[in-house]
């Protein structure tokens, strides 16, 4: 008799402890299921906020190529100039400071580096012959109104640095500010060079354009007075290829 | 495809990291149990990104990191070993097996997904 009951209650307890890991697994499964849906969660939300940053980053490139184009349009020879001298600039400084390169910033002041050609009227803008002085005086006014005009936009406050300093010399005889050396931004320095090769480099009514080689040539001729001499050893050590396919490509 | 390799004993761990990481960056997500199928993965996957777990048993995280670092298809992959004990040393055997990072559990499920983001081409990453 007692024995049966030995037997019955261990039955008994076995019973309810199968029931307890029972519960358990389930609880433990519940709580899995639960933390799954927070990784989910947290995934489609980051997919969702990456998505709105590239949106933004689209509208801010937009932006930029419809400040780009109101320069351009008044100036039909430039033509694609911003676009090539972006390229350029952009090949030579992932070649001097891979990380300025990848800053979106510095593409954005290449190509809007002129911007502030917007204020220059036509009649001195597009003037064949040489500049009267109070004449130079106003085009060479166009890289701070170019900065004016960039400054306040937050995501171009680097950028407008390139716009505003676009024509400093490493000597210090440039303008506006007459900066020299390395008080001039890099991507400033970079750009000034750039700037020299595609003018050189690009068929214009009067003449047509340099050979690469020249204008390799007169560059380091400018080295260390208009040239920071860092930025043309970069440039030399960039093969004539990739140099010439900016060159000849069509917008 | 382009895949990524999640290896952890813990079939829990290996739930939750997939789940965390499903369809974020167009990768192809691999699993494996232990060290020794992580390798028979890896053959048959190529993965750019390997979340390796160092405590396992058959063969650990700092030997496999070794093995996929021989292997030409995974030698330049990204390796993230995730372990639960940090410390100098730990983290210096790592290295030395060829890690690329050293995850600390509980690790930051948002650092997985920039990682797989970054090595997925956002637009910033991919460059011009």
């Amino acid at each position: 008799m007692g024995e049966t009951v030995g037997v019955e209650g261990k039955r008994e307890e076995l019973h309810s402890l199968r029931a307890e890991l029972r519960d358990q697994r389930r609880e433990a499964e519940e709580k899995e299921r639960q933390l799954q849906r927070y990784a989910s969660d947290l995934r489609d939300t980051f997919k969702a906020e990456r998505a709105q940053a590239e949106d933004l980053r689209a509208n801010y490139v937009a932006t930029v190529r419809a400040l780009t184009n109101a320069v351009e349009a008044r100036d039909a020879y430039t033509g694609a100039h911003a676009d090539r001298v972006a390229s350029y600039g952009l090949e030579l400084t992932r070649r001097i400071d891979p990380k300025l390169a990848h800053n979106p910033q510095v593409e954005f002041g290449f190509l809007l580096h002129d911007v502030g050609k917007v204020a220059i009227p036509d009649g001195i803008l597009h003037k064949a012959d040489d500049l009267r002085e109070d004449e130079q005086a106003l085009m060479r006014r166009h890289p701070v109104i170019g900065w004016e005009i960039v400054r306040g936009i937050e995501f171009l406050a680097e950028a407008a640095q390139i716009v505003r300093h676009h024509h400093e010399r490493w000597d210090g005889g440039g303008y506006p500010d007459g900066l020299a050396g390395e008080a001039i931004p890099l991507a400033a320095r970079i750009f000034s060079v750039v700037d020299t090769l595609d003018a050189m480099t690009t068929d214009r009514p009067y003449r047509p354009g340099a050979p690469l080689a020249q204008a390799r040539t007169e560059i380091r001729g400018m080295a260390g007075t208009q040239f920071d001499p860092a930025v043309v050893d970069a440039l030399d050590a960039i093969p004539d290829e990739p140099l010439e396919r900016i060159r000849t490509r069509s917008r | 495809m382009r895949s990524v390799l999640i290896v952890d004993d813990d079939p829990f761990i290996l739930k939750l990291i997939a789940t965390t990481l499903e369809d974020v960056a167009g990768f192809e997500l691999a699993q494996a149990p232990d060290g020794i199928q992580a390798l028979e993965v890896a053959k048959l996957t190529s993965p750019e990104l390997v979340f390796l777990d160092l405590d396992m048993p058959r063969l650990d995280g700092f030997a496999v990191c070794r093995r996929l670092r021989e292997e030409p298809r995974t030698a330049d992959a990204t390796i993230v070993m995730l372990t639960a004990a940090a410390g100098d040393a730990v983290e210096r055997e790592a290295e030395e097996a060829g890690a690329d990072l050293f995850l600390t559990k509980p690790f930051s499920p948002l650092e997985l997904l920039r990682l797989v983001d970054e090595l997925g081409g956002s637009p910033a990453a991919a460059g011009h």
